[in-house]
């Protein structure tokens, strides 16, 4: 089940933000969220401490705290996704495949002309996209 | 078999790759929108500093966003963190896609450490302009050094950027020079990087 997912910008400004539980935990996830921004930050500057080669895409499983698992994804322009879910098994394969869909509707969006770049995004059709991934996402994973 | 010849159907509307879409764009239509852009440009600004400041902003936005298109487009994505990488990415990714061909030539500034040119035999944007005499040292290729500005910034490098001609033995028409001019910050960073 994914809790959450959020794009943070260059400076680590929050750029979109979107809870998936009816429960009302949103400020508990957005401190989640800038927590594992720490954890992005440490790999990218320290990569020989991390093991993990430099300019990846993915960045993994970067923060197991009691319930939930994040991932990370860095983009080209140090933009940052992140993925909070509170699945106990989750494939590495799929959360690869759930970025790259993420990353192509981020791409739509930014390339809205009427898009502000470090402004949050506020296109109707991106959060429909999230959502349809996000769904189709605890489909397969299931599976 | 009926059906055989058909597209591949996609189950997730998002698992369609971002299409390259036509690979051409009719050059007198973006000719068109071109001159309307400078034209417009021109009424509303007094001076030319002004006119090359603002082709060059919208430049920027598209080099923005042209730099994640591409990132996400090719396959096997590496964040370029070497100046060099990023330059050879411009050079010839970006150029070709969005003018159909690499780049003539990138070469490296000999007086300083922190200037790089790339230059074009012709910029495409320029090749239904002429400029009239009274505008002195002005250059439509302000437009296509915002987009090199645009997608040197947004990946890491902030760099100055400019479009000048240089006139070449010869040859009638001088050639146009991108002159690219880095920060401070990144030329330690990249001899920190060794």
């Amino acid at each position: 089940m994914i809790v959450c997912v959020a794009v943070v910008g260059h400076q680590n400004n929050p750029l979109y933000i979107q809870s998936f539980t009816k429960a009302d935990d949103s400020l508990k996830l957005h401190h989640i969220v800038h927590c594992s921004l720490d954890v992005v930050d440490e790999r990218v500057n320290n990569p020989k401490k991390s093991g993990l080669i430099i300019n990846e895409t993915f960045l993994g499983l970067l923060n197991p705290t009691e319930n939930y698992k994040v991932y990370g994804y860095l983009t080209n322009t140090k933009v940052k996704f992140i993925l909070v879910t509170t699945d106990l098994e989750v494939r590495d394969a799929d959360a690869r495949v759930f970025f790259g869909r993420f990353h192509t509707a981020y791409v739509n969006a930014v390339s809205n002309p009427f898009h502000i770049p470090g402004k949050k995004i506020t296109s109707r059709k991106f959060a429909e996209r999230v959502s349809t991934i996000v769904k189709s996402f605890g489909l397969s994973s299931s599976s | 078999m009926i059906g055989v010849g058909k597209a591949k159907q996609y189950a997730n509307v998002l698992d369609r790759p971002i299409g390259k879409g036509k690979q051409e764009v009719s050059l007198s239509a973006f000719a068109f929108l071109f001159s309307e852009l400078v034209q417009y440009n021109q009424i509303q600004v007094d001076n030319i500093a002004e006119l090359e400041r603002r082709l060059e902003d919208a430049g920027y936005a598209v080099g923005a966003r042209v730099l994640e298109l591409l990132c996400h487009r090719e396959k096997g994505n590496r964040r370029e963190i070497r100046l060099l990488g990023i330059l050879s990415f411009i050079h010839s990714t970006v150029w070709k896609v969005l003018f159909g061909k690499v780049a003539d030539s990138l070469e490296k500034g000999t007086e300083h450490e922190d200037e790089y040119m790339i230059s074009e035999k012709e910029l495409l944007v320029n090749r239904f302009i002429s400029i009239p005499k009274d505008m002195g040292a002005f250059n439509c290729g302000a437009f296509v050094a915002g987009i090199v500005r645009g997608v040197l910034d947004n990946a890491g490098f902030p760099a100055v950027v400019t479009a000048h001609f240089v006139p070449v033995d010869g040859q009638h028409r001088p050639r146009t020079t991108i002159l690219i001019k880095f920060a401070e910050e990144v030329l330690q960073r990249e001899a920190r990087l060794g």
